[in-house]
């Protein structure tokens, strides 16, 4: 009994783990090994890695990942750079705080399709908010259609993306800069050095890895946005990503096998970011 | 004693979680198999019938209906994920007319026994009816018919209606020299559905012909379509708003009087008379759509039906509920209830002649030109043919592509697919 115990009380969340993540996992992969369209119900067989061929020849495959990688980069150095600036705000001790936390922290509580559809009001063409603004600052002088070129709606996506992110890498960094004692601050002060050298050599370094923590966080969410996508341009080509193609594939196409195996590539690239992430909780900080 | 007593409490609570759940899963078995009268009904929130009516079949039929509202992009997600595991949704499901294809190939419905005389009162209904299986009846219909502000071309000079496409893009010309309309034509050019449904009923219209027998796009008759929308937006005729806004908002438009023209849904014969949607009220009148030489002779018709999921294990209630919810009386109520358009042609008649449905303009008219531009019915593949023609159309609209080069890559895709059915 001694010896079984451990085991009963694990197994609900053995059970919970393998229906709810091993399970999913397994079975996506044995899915992506075969030719399964669900309006070719008669035609369902093994055809090992068929699909992942058929996706790496796709120009469509290609396109999207192009996209995500743009979605990637910008919204992880515009988190990275935006949450860390935050945290230093919200780390100045006021009367307003507590206030300021709450506000800051708002737009990483919104649902992400409300986000998107919240800035879709923003840059719409005709009656939006940007357009408006910078035609009434004389900055263009007909309005710009921010949602139908592809740089543009890339460039839209990742600030919605970013706006979202920027509340969690601001927490971080500031849960980190609240661990760090005060004592270090006070011996540099000591020592002569300038607000810039302190921040340079005593704040960036300590809370890079909490940054990093964020930073996996921020990749990993950036790789899968569906949401803020659809919500500003649909099921449009013009801005899709390797999540909004896996979307297509398997759900409005119906090729439940090809879907399965872009959803496999989508998680792979995913994980490559969970290694780092694990590796950047390990990391010893030299300063 | 206290610690052993907290194991054999935590050991317990494990075991009582474990077999509640196998417990639960093995009653929801035990229930969906048994016999009943009861059924359920997943259809978007515009369609779905109030708890009155309910009670009314009830009363008749002894046949309890649950309905479950959900919205229209849902519903097909949830039918595949639910068929694919062998299950079924719901009973009746809302049934698309660009989704019956590939139900059909799916063999996700069932096919359902209507009597000669219903059918020949409902055009529509060929659009659900494959191989002579109906699988699935239209409950609110839906076709394309023009729209235009007689106030505002009475402004502009104009004294008649457009009967062809080429009058429409010369009137609309003058509608936007004359400062009358800014942006005439309103037209669904966004990524999504109704670009696609656009390019079709456009090209239908124009030439009388989309697809070739083999299901491939007629080149002719698209391209000239595709060359007509180009021609309108270089020369400024449609608001670029509309490359990037919902077809419904463009087709709103014409509700506000920014746009003057409009080919779009049945529903703005209604909502052209609604206070609460137009604010041009009694100026807007439903005319036949235009064509090559003179008046179309054939629209379109994007009509909703309801059908029986194979999966179901209330057939016999379920198609009972259909039959019942697509019958004459009801459409009447359905046209009261919810503004929904009647399928049967004799009752929109009725409605007409009896002046319950107004300034309805040509709408009889055009409801008896419906057929359908698919020669072998909606193809199973149109959720990956219509995904390429809006994408195409939208890359026009926004410069990206010339017209020709915008039907080469839907018509690269669509060859493809209809080699492969």
């Amino acid at each position: 009994m001694k010896k079984a115990l451990p085991y009963i009380l694990l197994a609900p969340m053995m059970v919970i783990m393998g229906v709810l993540v091993f399970y999913p996992v397994i079975a996506t992969f044995s899915y992506s090994l075969k030719k399964w369209k669900l309006t070719m119900p008669g035609d369902i067989r093994f055809i090992w890695f068929d699909n992942y061929r058929s996706v790496f020849k796709s120009s469509s495959f290609w396109y999207s990942l192009q996209n995500t990688i743009v979605i990637l980069l910008v919204v992880v150095v515009l988190t990275t750079i935006m949450g860390m600036l935050l945290s230093m705000f919200l780390n100045v001790e006021t009367k307003v705080s507590g206030v300021m936390l709450a506000i800051a922290v708002l737009p990483w509580a919104l649902p992400p399709y409300v986000n998107g559809v919240l800035w879709k009001f923003i840059f719409h063409p005709g009656y939006g908010f940007l357009n408006k603004l910078f035609i009434s600052l004389h900055l263009i002088t007909q309005p710009v259609e921010w949602l139908s070129s592809r740089w543009l709606l890339l460039l839209a996506v990742s600030l919605v993306v970013t706006w979202r992110s920027i509340p969690f890498m601001a927490l971080v960094c500031l849960a980190g800069r609240k661990a760090l004692p005060e004592s270090l601050y006070e011996a540099a002060r000591i020592d002569g050095a300038s607000k810039a050298q302190i921040f340079r050599r005593i704040t960036l370094p300590l809370i890079l890895p909490f940054a990093g923590i964020g930073i996996m966080s921020t990749s990993i969410t950036a790789i899968n946005v569906f949401d803020e996508i659809v919500a500003l341009s649909g099921m449009s080509d013009l801005g899709k990503n390797i999540v909004l193609e896996s979307y297509l594939t398997t759900f409005s196409f119906l090729d439940f096998g090809k879907g399965s195996a872009i959803t496999y590539l989508v998680l792979l690239l995913a994980a490559i970011f969970g290694v780092f992430y694990l590796k950047t909780l390990n990391k010893e900080v030299q300063y | 004693m206290r610690k052993k007593w907290y194991k054999i409490m935590a050991a317990s609570l494990s075991v009582v979680l474990l077999s509640s759940l196998v417990v639960g899963c093995g009653n929801k078995q035990k229930k969906a198999e048994s016999e009943s009268k009861e059924i359920t009904v997943m259809i978007p929130e515009w369609g779905a019938p109030d708890d009155e009516l309910l009670d009314q079949f009830k009363e008749e039929t002894g046949i309890d209906v649950t309905v479950n509202e959900v919205s229209w992009d849902d519903i097909r997600d949830k039918i595949a994920i639910a068929a694919s595991g062998g299950s079924a949704v719901a009973d009746v499901v809302e049934v698309d007319w660009s989704w019956v294809g590939e139900f059909h190939a799916a063999d996700w419905l069932e096919p359902l026994q209507f009597e000669k005389e219903e059918i020949e009162d409902m055009p529509t209904i060929e659009t659900f009816t494959i191989d002579g299986d109906i699988l699935a009846v239209p409950y609110a219909n839906d076709f394309r018919l023009s729209y235009y502000n007689k106030e505002q071309y009475k402004k502009a000079g104009i004294e008649t209606e457009p009967q062809t496409w080429d009058e429409v893009f010369e009137q609309a010309k003058l509608l936007k020299e004359k400062g009358v309309s800014e942006y005439p034509f309103a037209m669904a050019l966004n990524a999504e559905e109704s670009a696609a449904t656009t390019l079709m009923w456009l090209a239908y219209t124009m030439n009388g012909v989309v697809f070739n027998e083999d299901g491939t796009l007629n080149e002719a008759s698209v391209l000239s379509a595709l060359e007509y929308q180009d021609k309108l937006i270089k020369e400024g005729l449609i608001d670029p708003a509309d490359k990037s806004s919902s077809g419904m908002d463009a087709y709103r438009r014409i509700l506000s009087g920014n746009a003057a023209f409009l080919t779009g849904p049945t529903s703005f014969v209604a909502r052209s008379n609604d206070k609460e949607q137009c604010s041009v009220v009694g100026q807007i009148q439903p005319i036949l759509v235009p064509g090559k030489d003179g008046k179309a002779q054939h629209t379109m018709p994007l009509p909703e039906a309801i059908g029986v999921t194979k999966f179901s294990k209330n057939k016999e209630a379920a198609e009972t509920f259909v039959k019942w919810y697509t019958s004459k009386e009801i459409q009447k109520e359905l046209f009261k209830r919810n503004s929904t358009i009647p399928t049967h042609n004799t009752v929109l008649k009725e409605l007409i002649d009896s002046q319950e449905m107004v300034q309805t303009g040509d709408m009889l008219e055009e409801a008896k030109r419906i057929a359908s531009p698919f020669p072998n019915g909606v193809p199973s593949y149109y959720a990956e043919m219509s995904h390429a023609i809006y994408n195409a159309v939208n890359k026009m609209a926004t410069g990206a592509l010339s017209p020709k080069e915008a039907f080469d890559e839907m018509n690269k895709v669509v060859t493809e697919l209809a080699g492969n059915k």
